[in-house]
């Protein structure tokens, strides 16, 4: 059974349009991120299944049961906001009790449930203190406690970790999605951030002026992108597009560069591309799926690029190699000792198996 | 760099431009305030005190030391309780009228609505108006034969009616509660609504989603988070109300009789009617010693004079 469904859903403000008709229907125990740029509809999406914001057309249903006239607090959701919006004026065990307070749970079953959900998330020795005496580390961890300890049916996540510095994003990215390993509850997370979104998610609804653009597990979204969008929002650095036509080569499809190179399609992925022959497409590469031309390498599906290096910028364990390709500017990921210095001359292999083509007319992903 | 040279080092970087020329010249910057200080507060203070030992009057320049005299007259002297009790009965009623309504229409203007400025700059309009003018209006508004109030409670009850609203004993004070009222509200409103405002918003939100009703959220959270500047309206109100003349004054001079006499007006009619000017005196200082004592004990409670 679904713990959320959404259908045709819309919201203005004012004259915005931020929600366009979204439909999404979330099962059970699943872990999702709505992920996209800011603006994009995202977090009033979130604040409308929570019930902060009206609906304006279209239904929302929790655990089968449609909530649009309910207030927040009867819809059986916990909400984690992202400045934490803890209580000042109450200590650390009062804010986390506050909820269960307020729906008159029996004080011993209080005490036990804040005791079990600060020990979780190991603030224990904090539950005296007042807010403005933690770090933002700890505040975030006192604002999950006090969603986790309402065992509630929906967790909500409003971009929860951007207030927090890099490490301890890393930390606390680790921890919710242990927690929801360990509570088995259906979350819903919203970032902006997509490595957060790819790391975390079960599945990954990626929205776009306030509609889904496409939706679904982060590696099925990572290597088939329905839409050349998808394809460069998700992946660091961004894949590389380039302009090119198709045209047919010896006993394949070539891709043919504005500079003249012609790059050969592997026989398996030209039946889809049957009848496009002669037309103008994007090519889109992603950095890693380059590499340092090896003599000797008969893999099928890799073609040799030649290229000048412009920019070399080592990361550690990787190097991003920046050169022109056809008439844009293209980055490889090399491993760290496969270039030196900018202004070298070297032979890249690119696996032709892994490329995406983007019509360019729809920026629809056609093979 | 041996030991001791860095010693010098280290005192000459810690005193720059030496010590003592320093220290007189930070005397000589707070010199001017402190002289215009005992100027206009300390000296009338002390002189004040001096006056109310004497036994000055219009008709006579008594200055001989006259001990307590003044003050055994004052606790005897029921006209002045009663004023006390007048001006704590006018405080005890207008200011929680004051604080409540005006935070109940802050809570009422605090999310956006259409023309919602222009409705906040037309209901402060009151606190603009010199009180003496706010009182000679409302003293034209309950006038019995021409005053509007009256005209438009005779349309309602169909007949021509004469409400003596400054001088019915049981009407005085309701009027004059209410022109004070009308003044003062708005300060409260827009104080309020101003600490209303600083409510962080998400918490409100949190709370909702925690299943808080509206109450819960108004004590737990909302209050908390506008008490310091509650806390100095009322202040500074309960100290307005106390010193409560100007509308009292405008409508009805204390009348009738003496029954709505504040303690200003008492000590006004005492030392610039009647030039009992030491008995005067007397009340004034009693009136600044009562007033501070309410004012440390306020602060106190408050804790805002950390």
């Amino acid at each position: 059974m679904s713990d959320l469904k959404i259908t045709a859903l819309h919201k203005y403000y004012g004259e915005v349009h931020a929600v366009k008709g979204v439909d999404l229907e979330i099962p059970a125990g699943e872990f999702t991120v709505l992920v996209g740029q800011s603006g994009c509809g995202k977090s009033t999406l979130l604040r409308t299944i929570a019930g902060l914001e009206t609906a304006d057309a279209g239904t929302i249903e929790i655990g089968g049961e449609v909530v649009n006239d309910h207030a927040p607090r009867d819809r059986d959701i916990a909400m984690v906001f992202q400045n934490y919006a803890l209580y000042p004026y109450m200590k650390v065990y009062e804010n986390i009790a506050f909820g269960l307070r307020a729906r008159r749970t029996p004080r011993a079953e209080i005490d036990a449930k804040v005791r079990k959900a600060a020990q979780m998330l190991a603030i224990d020795h904090l539950l005296e203190r007042y807010p403005r005496q933690l770090s933002g580390g700890q505040l975030q961890r006192v604002a999950i406690g006090r969603a986790v300890v309402r065992n509630a049916r929906l967790y909500l996540f409003d971009e929860p970790l951007s207030n927090l510095d890099a490490q301890l994003r890393d930390e606390m990215r680790g921890e919710i999605k242990r927690l929801h390993q360990d509570l088995g509850k259906t979350m819903i997370y919203v970032t902006h951030d997509q490595i957060e979104a790819m790391t975390m998610a079960d599945r990954i609804v990626l929205l776009r002026e306030g509609r889904i653009e496409q939706q679904g597990a982060p590696l099925d979204l990572y290597e088939r992108p329905a839409t050349r969008y998808v394809a460069g929002f998700l992946g660091s650095p961004t894949m590389n597009f380039i302009d090119a036509s198709l045209e047919r080569g010896n006993d394949a499809l070539n891709v043919r560069l504005c500079d003249g190179t012609s790059l050969a399609l592997p026989m398996a992925r030209t039946a889809k591309l049957a009848g496009r022959e002669g037309q103008r497409v994007v090519l889109g590469v992603r950095p890693e799926h380059m590499s340092r031309a090896l003599a000797g390498d008969t893999r099928s599906g890799l073609v040799r690029y030649e290229a000048r290096i412009d920019l070399v910028q080592p990361t550690g364990a990787r190097t991003y190699a920046t050169f022109r390709m056809g008439d844009t500017e293209a980055v490889a990921e090399l491993l760290a000792h496969d270039v030196s210095q900018p202004g070298e001359r070297i032979g890249l292999a690119i696996d032709m198996n892994r490329v995406i083509l983007i019509d360019p007319g729809s920026d629809a992903v056609i093979g | 760099m041996t030991a001791s040279q860095a010693d010098l080092v280290l005192r000459a970087g810690a005193r720059p431009g030496g010590g003592r020329h320093d220290r007189r010249f930070k005397y000589a910057l707070v010199a001017p305030s402190i002289f215009v200080l005992l100027l206009i507060g300390v000296f009338p203070l002390v002189y004040l005190l001096v006056v109310s030992f004497q036994n000055i009057t219009m008709t006579d320049m008594d200055k001989t030391f006259q001990g307590l005299l003044n003050y055994r007259l004052l606790v005897q002297d029921t006209r002045m309780w009663e004023a006390l009790l007048h001006t704590v009965i006018f405080t005890a009623v207008a200011l929680p009228i004051e604080l409540l309504l005006g935070l109940a229409m802050a809570q009422l203007f605090i999310d956006r609505l259409p023309g919602r400025q222009v409705f906040i700059a037309l209901l402060v309009l009151p606190v603009v108006v010199s009180p003496i003018v706010a009182g000679a209006t409302w003293s034209l508004m309950f006038n019995t034969r021409f005053g509007p109030i009256n005209q438009i409670i005779g349309w309602f009850a169909g007949e021509e009616v004469n409400i003596l609203w400054t001088i019915n004993p049981s009407l005085v004070y309701p009027a004059i509660l209410a022109a004070e009222i009308w003044q003062w509200t708005p300060f409260m409103f827009l104080l309020l609504l101003a600490a209303l405002s600083g409510v962080d918003k998400s918490q409100l939100e949190a709370a909702a989603i925690d299943g808080a009703g509206y109450w819960r959220s108004f004590f737990k959270l909302v209050l908390p988070a506008i008490w310091p500047v509650m806390a100095v309206a009322i202040l500074i109100r309960g100290l307005d109300l106390f010193r409560l003349f100007d509308i009292v004054w405008a409508l009805t001079k204390g009348g009738p009789g003496t029954m709505t006499e504040t303690i200003s007006i008492f000590a006004y009619v005492k030392g610039f009617q009647q030039f009992e000017t030491s008995y005067t005196a007397a009340v004034a200082l009693m009136i600044i010693v009562l007033l501070t004592v309410v004012v440390l004990l306020a602060l106190k409670r408050v804790q805002l004079a950390r």
